[in-house]
C-alpha cells in the first residue's frame, strides 16, 4: 500500500484529481471516494448515489456526499451505466469513512470504454505525487 | 499571494491539534477529533471553545447607560452590576446589525461581546452614535482572550481553577475571578444551550500569550477527570443550532428584525426612544408577515442546508436559513423563515433539497428534551 502523507494510495487502483477512484474488475468498475477525500469531509452522515441503471459520464455528478458540515458532489471517475449501489451506506454512511476502499465502496459501474476514460486518470504514484503537491 | 488572517493565542495548540479553516478573517479550528464528539462531550460532560475571534468592547462613562439604553433594544436599566442580558441592536428600519451580550461591569462599565464578523461595523456603529454622549468607547478584544466552557460538568472544572465561588454566579451573572492564578472574567452564559461560563483573560495581548495559554492549558488539565474536549467551530455551530439559537448572517441580519426572528423578549417597547424603535413599534402593531420556525425532519435522507426552499401544498412559503445533522436527534434539523399563516408548531411542510421534497415537521426550540439536556435538565 503506497502512502502520500497521511493518506491511503492503494496501488492497482486508477484516481481521479476530484479524489474519486476506480478499480478494474472483468468488463465492470468499482468506484468509491479516496481515503484523502473522506479525511478531508470527515464524519459523512448521508450518501446518494443515482440509481441502478443510470447512465453517468466521466467527471459529471454520480451523488452527493453530505458531511456534519458540508455537502459536495460525487464525480463519476468513468463513462458507463451503474449496475449497482452500494445499499449498505444507506444506514451505514460512516463505511465511507471506516473502509473507503472496502466496504465504503458506492457503485459498480459498467463501463463503455475504459481506454478512454484512462486518459483522464491518474495512477497510484502519480495520485500520491498530486495529493502531496496540493497539501504543500 | 495569501491573504492575511488573524490568529489568536492558541494558534499554536489548534495547529497542532485541529483542522484550520478560515472564519471571520481568522485562522480557527473547525474540529479536533470530530463535530460529533465534541458535540456529544458538551452535551454529556464538558468541552472548551477558543473564541478570541469575537469582538469586545468597553464601554465607559456617567452616560453609558443611556447611550446603551438608545442603542440597543433590550432594557439596560434591568442589569444590576455583574450582570448580563442578550440582545441586539438594530438599524432604523428594525433591521438586526447584530446580536450580542451586554455585561455591566460597573454602575458606569459595561462589556459588550459581538460577532467576530461584525467586529468592524459594530465598533463603528458604536463610536458613531456615541458622539453625542459623555461615553468613551473602547476596542479592548485584541487586549483579552476568550474562552467558552460548556457542559453539564463545566462548573466543576472552572471551579477547580477559581478562587471566585461559582455556585454564587447565577445564569445571567457575571464576576470577576482568579484563574489558575491570572486575572479573569467568568460569566455564565454560553451559546450551546448548555450550562458553563464565558472566560476572559484580561491583559493578554496577542503579543504576550503565555496567559491565554495558561489558563487554557490549566482548564484542560482540570476537565481531565470529566473527559473534557476542546472543540471547533463545528460543534459550536451543531449546538446552537440544536438549542435554537441564532446565528448572525444565517438566520439575521439587517433584513430581518427581532421580532420575526422570534427575539421580542429583547424588545423592550416601553423604553424611551431607540434606534429602530419606531419601525419595531409598527411592525408589533401590524403584525409580521413571517416567522423564524425550527424544522424537524421527519424522514431519512439528505439535510437540510441554507437557502433551501420550504413549501407547503404546491406554494414555497420561506427558506431554510440554517441546517445540519442533529448528533444528538441524529436526523437532519434547521431554521426557516416561514410565511405567518404556516408557523404553527406540528405543522408539516416540505424542505426542497436539491429538487427532492423531504417532509419536515415546525416545532419549538430547542429542538432537544430540555428535561434531558440542556441548562435546565433534571440532574
Amino acid at each position: 500500500m503506497m502512502r502520500a502523507l497521511d493518506y491511503e494510495v492503494p496501488d492497482k487502483l486508477y484516481y481521479s484529481k476530484e479524489h474519486e477512484w476506480v478499480r478494474l474488475e472483468e468488463k465492470e468498475a468499482i468506484v468509491g471516494i479516496t481515503d484523502y477525500a473522506q479525511k478531508q469531509l470527515h464524519e459523512i452522515v448521508y450518501v446518494e448515489v443515482q440509481k441502478e441503471g443510470s447512465e453517468v459520464k466521466q467527471f459529471q455528478t454520480m451523488g452527493t456526499v453530505e458531511s456534519v458540515k458540508s455537502v459536495s458532489d460525487i464525480f463519476s471517475p468513468v463513462t458507463g451505466k451503474i449496475t449497482k449501489v452500494n445499499m449498505e451506506l444507506t444506514d451505514s454512511p460512516e463505511l465511507l469513512n471506516q473502509d473507503p476502499y472496502g466496504k465504503g465502496w458506492l457503485a459498480k459501474i459498467n463501463l463503455t470504454d475504459f481506454k478512454e476514460d484512462m486518459k483522464n486518470l491518474l495512477t497510484a504514484t502519480q495520485y500520491a505525487d498530486y495529493i502531496k503537491s496540493i497539501e504543500t | 499571494m495569501s491573504k492575511f488572517l488573524r490568529t489568536t493565542h492558541l494558534f499554536q495548540f489548534h495547529k497542532q491539534n485541529a483542522k484550520i479553516v478560515e472564519f471571520a478573517g481568522f485562522q480557527m479550528p473547525i474540529w479536533y477529533k470530530g463535530i460529533i464528539p465534541e458535540h456529544m462531550a458538551v452535551r454529556t460532560r464538558v468541552g472548551i471553545f477558543d473564541i478570541t475571534h469575537m469582538g469586545r468592547t468597553l464601554i465607559t462613562g456617567a452616560q453609558s447607560e443611556a447611550f446603551l439604553n438608545h442603542l440597543t433594544t433590550n432594557d439596560v436599566s434591568l442589569l444590576t452590576p455583574l450582570s448580563a442580558q442578550y440582545s441586539t441592536m438594530c438599524n432604523e428600519n428594525g433591521g438586526i446589525k447584530d446580536d450580542f451580550v451586554l455585561s455591566r461591569l460597573e454602575q458606569d462599565k459595561f462589556l459588550i461581546v459581538y460577532n467576530a464578523a461584525n467586529r468592524e461595523k459594530d465598533y463603528q456603529w458604536l463610536v458613531q452614535n456615541s458622539k453625542a454622549f459623555n461615553v468613551k468607547v473602547e476596542d479592548v478584544s485584541d487586549n483579552i482572550a476568550m474562552f467558552v466552557v460548556q457542559g453539564p460538568n463545566a462548573q466543576q472544572t472552572i471551579q477547580k481553577i477559581a478562587n471566585a465561588d461559582l455556585n454564587k454566579i447565577e445564569r445571567f451573572k457575571c464576576n470577576w475571578t482568579k484563574l489558575a492564578g491570572f486575572d479573569g472574567f467568568v460569566s455564565r452564559t454560553g451559546y450551546t444551550g448548555e450550562d458553563g461560563f464565558e472566560v476572559f483573560v484580561w491583559n493578554t495581548p496577542l503579543s504576550k500569550p503565555e496567559n491565554a495559554v495558561n489558563v487554557w492549558d490549566a482548564i484542560l488539565k482540570a476537565g481531565e477527570e470529566f473527559g473534557i474536549e476542546p472543540c471547533g467551530l463545528g460543534a459550536r455551530d451543531t449546538l446552537r443550532l440544536e438549542a435554537g439559537m441564532c446565528l448572525y448572517g444565517n438566520d439575521i441580519d439587517e433584513t430581518t428584525t427581532p421580532l420575526e426572528a422570534g427575539l421580542g423578549f429583547v424588545v423592550k417597547l416601553k423604553k424611551d426612544s431607540f434606534i429602530g424603535k419606531d419601525s419595531l413599534a409598527k411592525q408589533k402593531v401590524e403584525g409580521i408577515k413571517r416567522k423564524r420556525v425550527g424544522l424537524l425532519v421527519l424522514e431519512k435522507g439528505p439535510n437540510p442546508r441554507p437557502k433551501q426552499e420550504v413549501w407547503k401544498d404546491n406554494t414555497q412559503i420561506g427558506y431554510v436559513t440554517s441546517g445540519t445533522f442533529s448528533p444528538i436527534l441524529e436526523c437532519g434539523i434547521a431554521m426557516a423563515y416561514v410565511s405567518i399563516e404556516h408557523a404553527t408548531e406540528g405543522g408539516t411542510v416540505m424542505v426542497k433539497v436539491r429538487d427532492k421534497p423531504l417532509k419536515a415537521e415546525i416545532v419549538k426550540f430547542p429542538f432537544y428534551d430540555p428535561t434531558k439536556y440542556g441548562y435546565a435538565r433534571q440532574k
